[in-house]
């Protein structure tokens, strides 16, 4: 176990840079994961502390040590591929056993740990088998067996589930979790999906076009977002964005859509007649005749819950809410909004007021 | 769809095998038959093997060591030219390195011009340049060898290159952070995964050496000389001895017989690797 340091890393192809000052601080036995569009340089990011990429500028340091100039086979670290990265010749045992070799370890040693990873990974009676006769659920398994038989400072994955279904995506997770709890090795964890950095991470590390746009707990991310971005990518179904004004009605702060629907504000620090964006989850909405009348556009029951989407104007908001609802397309719905669920950002910078 | 009759399949593949096995055959009775019989009515029909040619094919020192010349060359040349072309597949997929594109279309262009446009630039090279002392690269196994690698490494080249493309660059990653070194990675995951391909090079390449004539008749005189060339000395001023010529023709095939059956499964699925994504 070690804790990782990412020091205002930078990355550069030729004349292009993809990263601009990285910094992010891993504490030992943490569990990170770094979340972001395509192409926000997360995976780049997690390739660099691989050892995989070079980097242009900064330092990246593991357990201390600056590990830069250093070879990815002795930074100690193991890594899990989206591809799964299986030897395709090498039996799932062989394959299992293949760092142990290259580490020159004793017949009877590798023997033991590829036994115990096995048993830990429900892969004993595959050992014989070849890459090629398995799922991919036991592939990705045998991808994670081979990363903890050589028991590393830190694991890294690289979106290892999204080649996976989604029944299968779930029940792997849970397996991950697990496996991190058991172990308490530090990971670096790369995905796209909001809901698996969600569900897994002790800490999400939000990032966009080549920049660290905020890092936080999952639910500090949730509740606190500090960016029009970070707000919309954290939570599913998205968060809803309404742009406006705030305006004094009655000697009180009110916000006032584009379109003219006004809601209800919290207490704020927005002056008067600044333009914000008004952010409010679809979960946070209730339905009720004392809330906000708008028109509904389309409804989608899902069983356990509804989304309602409704619009007021031109703006269009959706509302995810338990009760069955039975309302018809062009009916009238009133949205209550609790205040305190309220976001609001500043327009311009996009930053959280 | 009405289900077509099996006949038909077998009557094409029958006339099909025929046309291609024929003329092996004729060669074989051919090579049993007596001088005499050679030019009387022809009989297809194989009776009374006369096995004096290959007695006296097998018998002569000379033809045996011709033949010995053709393994050594053609085996010298197919193995080189597939470690040196294979090293070259993964230096050209592996690196960054620019104009990657234009040296690997330079090595074909050796290929480009009929062989015989280097007859005289390799006869001058091997008999004024390459020398230490007395030696010469003239007449000497290496020197065929070498010959044979100018044409068939960048034959070589391109025929590897599509296999070593098609080996995922993160199995090379994944064996890099499990801690392998560069040849670890290069001898325990890329190498065995290019076996079809590899398969197919050594054996098209062994082939090419092994019929090879021109640069052999050529560039070889008496202690490097090869069984296609120790065959053309049965044509002579005074006749041609179709017996014996149809004899060391069979010897040269039986090899290349040998090697196609053993390498057999591994040509039909280097020919199509990368066909189709796996």
């Amino acid at each position: 176990m070690a804790n990782v340091k990412i020091d205002n890393v930078i990355k550069r192809y030729g004349s292009l840079q993809v990263m601009h000052g990285v910094n992010v601080d891993i504490e030992d036995g943490e569990f990170v994961v770094l979340v972001g569009p395509s192409g926000c340089g997360k995976s780049t990011l997690l390739r660099m502390l691989a050892g995989l990429e070079e980097i242009s500028e900064g330092t990246v340091s593991i357990g201390d040590k600056v590990v830069n100039d250093i070879l990815p086979k002795e930074r100690d670290i193991a890594m899990v591929f989206q591809s799964y990265a299986l030897y395709p010749h090498k039996t799932v045992y062989d394959n299992i056993a293949f760092p142990l070799k290259m580490a020159k370890r004793p017949a009877a040693e590798i023997e033991q740990k590829v036994t115990n990873a096995a048993e830990i990974l429900d892969l004993t009676k595959y050992l014989k088998r070849y890459p090629k006769e398995l799922s991919g659920g036991q592939r990705q398994r045998v991808a994670m067996g081979r990363a903890i038989v050589r028991d590393p400072q830190v694991f890294l994955f690289d979106e290892p589930l999204s080649n996976l279904d989604a029944k299968l995506r779930v029940t792997m997770r849970v397996e991950i979790k697990e496996l991190h709890q058991r172990l308490g090795t530090t990971i670096v964890y790369v995905t796209h999906d909001q809901i698996e950095a969600m569900t897994m991470a002790d800490k999400i590390v939000v990032m966009r076009d080549g920049r660290v746009e905020q890092i936080g707990s999952p639910l500090d991310l949730y509740d606190n977002p500090g960016n029009v971005f970070v707000a919309g990518f954290i939570g599913s179904p998205s968060m809803n964005f309404v742009h406006g004004k705030i305006e004094v009605k009655d000697g009180k702060k009110a916000f006032v859509s584009d379109g003219g629907l006004t809601l209800p504000l919290p207490e704020t620090t927005a002056a008067e007649g600044q333009s914000v964006t008004y952010g409010i989850r679809p979960e946070h909405i209730q339905i009720g005749d004392t809330g906000v009348k708008m028109q509904v556009v389309v409804v989608e029951p899902t069983g356990s819950e509804t989304q309602i989407f409704a619009k007021a104007g031109n703006d269009l908001i959706d509302a995810l809410v338990k009760d069955r609802v039975m309302a018809k397309p062009r009916s009238e719905i009133g949205f209550i909004i609790d205040p305190k669920d309220v976001h609001l950002f500043d327009r311009k910078t996009e930053k959280r007021i | 769809m009405r289900k077509q009759s099996p006949i038909v399949g077998i009557i094409f593949w029958t006339v099909v095998s025929t046309l291609t096995l024929f003329p092996i055959y004729w060669l074989f009775v051919i090579s049993v038959k007596p001088a005499v019989q050679l030019f009387s009515t022809p009989d297809v029909i194989l009776s009374d093997p006369f096995w004096g040619n290959y007695a006296k094919v097998w018998g002569d020192r000379l033809l045996r060591s011709y033949m010995l010349n053709s393994v050594i060359i053609s085996t010298g040349n197919a193995i080189l030219c597939t470690i040196l072309g294979f090293f070259a597949c993964y230096a050209l997929s592996r690196f960054k390195m620019s104009g990657k594109e234009s040296i690997f279309f330079w090595t074909i262009t050796n290929r480009m011009a009929p062989p015989a446009v280097f007859l005289l630039p390799l006869f001058l090279l091997m008999t004024q340049v390459y020398t230490i002392g007395e030696w010469r690269l003239l007449d000497t196994q290496i020197g065929m060898i070498l010959v044979y690698c100018t044409f068939n490494l960048p034959f070589a080249i391109w025929t590897l290159r599509p296999t070593v493309d098609g080996i995922p660059k993160e199995l090379d990653e994944a064996a890099f952070v499990d801690g392998a070194s560069s040849w670890k990675v290069i001898t325990e995951i890329v190498f065995p995964l290019c076996r079809p391909g590899l398969a197919v090079t050594l054996i098209l390449t062994w082939v090419f050496a092994w019929n090879e004539y021109l640069l052999a008749a050529t560039l070889t005189n008496f202690n490097a000389r090869t069984l296609t060339t120790g065959l053309s000395e049965y044509v002579t001023t005074t006749g041609t001895e179709w017996g014996i010529m149809a004899t060391i023709s069979v010897f040269t095939l039986i090899p290349a017989l040998i090697v196609f059956g053993l390498v057999q499964k591994h040509i039909v699925a280097g020919l199509t690797f990368g066909a189709v994504k796996g």
